[in-house]
């Protein structure tokens, strides 16, 4: 998941251009590009919400959706924005520098740059990044 | 924004019409301690970034005029346009280093957000009411391939440099940003690959100087402290030593392991002295450095040992986080984050520090745990002094993530700022209960403050020419 993955084409939006503005169409629901992705994020503390990232670092599509996550730097050095993958794949878009190898073999990830290739539930908070602290003299 | 004509100077200054000088400030640090009144307000920095509060980080206006009914309270905020920014260390467009700079006035504070890069600039005309009145935006400063902006400092004119902490990827090297005198940016100070780590700096133009000192990469102490991070020697431990005319680095002094991660840099104020001390925080040891024949030369003056904590696997270090000098140079003050100490020595040899006296507050080991019935919860950690030296202030916030790490509690507590009172002709000092600042009290969630500025000049931000 931690490749330089960045896609090129959107063969989607090309696709969606097609689409009749019909105002007689609602009732028609529009096919689901393919490369639109369900993020589901989960909090510890029980709350869900569920995200559509299209081609999307995970943070865009919360916000798009007026869903706040934490984050800082967005581009993938300070942290703030880890989160853990539970389920499905992500690609982060630049290099998670703020992640060491054995975090991202943990399945954190950094909600800033990492894009879902498909569906996926990842959980978020402030309290996800803690889990990567440690007191060294504790 | 464009600086002000000399018109508009009125009543934001002290004192000055007795003077000659046409500009900010005072013409000596003497003139400082003489001219200057007592606070009335301070503006604190104060973050949300890192905890479970869904709101910017802000610029707080303090009362610290005890005659005042709302004393000790945050009387007004200049509540940013973006989350995620943590602020931690700002300064002034002009300070007393442009004293004979007629036209000029302290009146523009520069933000940086430590995390996202983007620099905030908030107009004090309204001492009471400060508003924010530019913004650069994190791409302007990406540009220059810098990122993670810390110590900002006007070095005369109106102009400003940044000491940055990263590139634009947020690794290494780091550099320095100027703001023009409109304080917009202006490009590189320096000539690039002139160092790899940098943290805090200072200059001294009396002795064409300039230190600058080391904390790591952002993407190394940004996500947090880890010891793996000090054995891959991923922390600095040096000093640089700047031609500050020249803008390259002259001399390179390696602190070695008892200097391990020296931040704040601190010239004696007198424009004539070659010396300063730094603090090696993770080494829990201070520094002093000075200039002798041509050379620049440190040496470690005082040590604070390790304390033992029941069950843990180490002994603790103090972790002196941040230190400053009076305004008078006779004491420097300082503060270990994780002990709990505020502490003054005299510094009248510099050579020879000698501890005056000390408070135990805070921290892991602080006698005084709890002020006005509020858990203190961290350690004493960024201070500022009036410029009398009669009243000492900190906050307790160090940076989200080592917050995180080592105080934990503060996330859902939100740090304070406390004050002890300062006698400089005994060398004592003396906490005083009646002041607390509860940055846990924040409308929209505990809160977490950093630095501390006066509005008309402090300790850590004015140099003299």
């Amino acid at each position: 998941m931690t490749g330089d993955f960045q896609s090129d084409s959107d063969p989607v939006e090309s696709e969606s251009d097609l689409v009749e503005p019909e105002s007689d169409s609602e009732s028609e629901p529009e096919p689901e590009p393919e490369s639109m992705a369900t993020v589901r994020l989960r909090w510890r503390d029980g709350r869900g919400a569920s995200v559509t990232a299209d081609d999307e670092p995970v943070l865009d599509a919360a916000e798009e959706s007026g869903v706040g996550l934490p984050f800082g730097c967005r581009t993938g050095a300070c942290g703030t924005c880890t989160g853990r993958l539970l389920d499905g794949e992500v690609v982060h878009e630049r290099p998670p520098r703020a992640l060491k190898p054995h975090h991202l073999d943990d399945g954190y990830v950094l909600t800033c740059i990492a894009v879902p290739t498909g569906d996926c539930t990842v959980e978020v908070g402030t309290d996800v990044q803690r889990d990567l602290l440690v007191n060294p003299w504790q | 924004m464009s600086q002000p004509d000399a018109s508009e100077q009125a009543g934001t200054e002290q004192a000055h019409e007795h003077h000659d000088h046409a500009g900010p400030g005072y013409m000596t640090p003497q003139a400082a301690i003489e001219e200057s009144t007592p606070e009335r307000r301070a503006y604190v920095v104060a973050n949300h970034v890192g905890m479970d509060v869904d709101a910017p980080d802000f610029v707080a206006v303090v009362d610290v005029d005890p005659e005042s009914g709302t004393y000790g309270e945050i009387t007004d905020r200049i509540d940013l346009p973006n989350m995620g920014d943590e602020l931690h260390h700002f300064g002034w467009n002009a300070c007393s280093s442009s004293c004979h700079m007629g036209g000029l006035e302290r009146r523009y504070l520069v933000v940086p957000g430590n995390r996202s890069s983007r620099i905030h600039v908030v107009d004090t005309k309204d001492r009471d009411h400060p508003e924010l009145a530019s913004v650069i935006e994190p791409e302007e400063v990406h540009e220059h391939d810098l990122s993670a902006p810390h110590t900002v400092h006007c070095i005369g004119g109106g102009t400003v440099v940044i000491s940055m902490l990263g590139d634009a990827d947020g690794d290494l090297p780091g550099g320095f940003l100027e703001l023009d005198d409109d304080l917009n940016v202006q490009g590189r100070w320096e000539p690039p690959g002139e160092i790899d780590f940098n943290y805090d700096y200072w200059y001294q133009p009396r002795h064409n100087a300039m230190v600058s000192s080391e904390w790591a990469a952002p993407k190394t102490y940004q996500p947090g402290f880890d010891m793996d991070d000090v054995e891959a020697g991923n922390y600095g431990h040096e000093l640089q030593f700047w031609n500050w005319e020249d803008r390259t680095v002259e001399q390179t002094l390696d602190l070695g392991e008892e200097g391990m991660i020296p931040l704040e840099v601190r010239f004696l104020h007198s424009p004539e002295h070659a010396h300063g001390f730094v603090n090696a925080a993770l080494s829990s040891n201070v520094f002093h450095y000075w200039k002798r024949d041509g050379e620049w030369h440190a040496e470690k003056v005082i040590d604070f040992e390790g304390r033992e904590m029941d069950g843990w696997d180490m002994p603790v270090p103090a972790l002196p986080t941040d230190i400053l000098i009076s305004m008078d140079d006779r004491y420097l003050f300082g503060g270990n984050w994780l002990h709990g100490d505020v502490w003054m020595y005299d510094i009248s040899d510099p050579a020879n520090p000698r501890r005056a006296d000390s408070l135990s507050v805070g921290g892991y080991f602080g006698d005084v745990q709890e002020v006005q019935g509020r858990e203190l919860v961290a350690g004493p950690q960024m201070l500022q002094l009036s410029l009398d030296g009669e009243r000492l202030y900190w906050t307790t916030s160090l940076y989200s993530t080592w917050d995180n790490t080592f105080f934990p509690d503060e996330a859902e507590q939100g740090s304070v700022m406390l004050k002890a009172d300062v006698n400089p002709r005994r060398g004592t000092m003396t906490l005083d209960e009646e002041f607390l600042v509860d940055f846990g009290e924040v409308p929209e969630g505990p809160a977490r403050a950093h630095e501390i500025r006066w509005p008309d000049g402090d300790c850590t931000s004015d140099v003299w020419m």
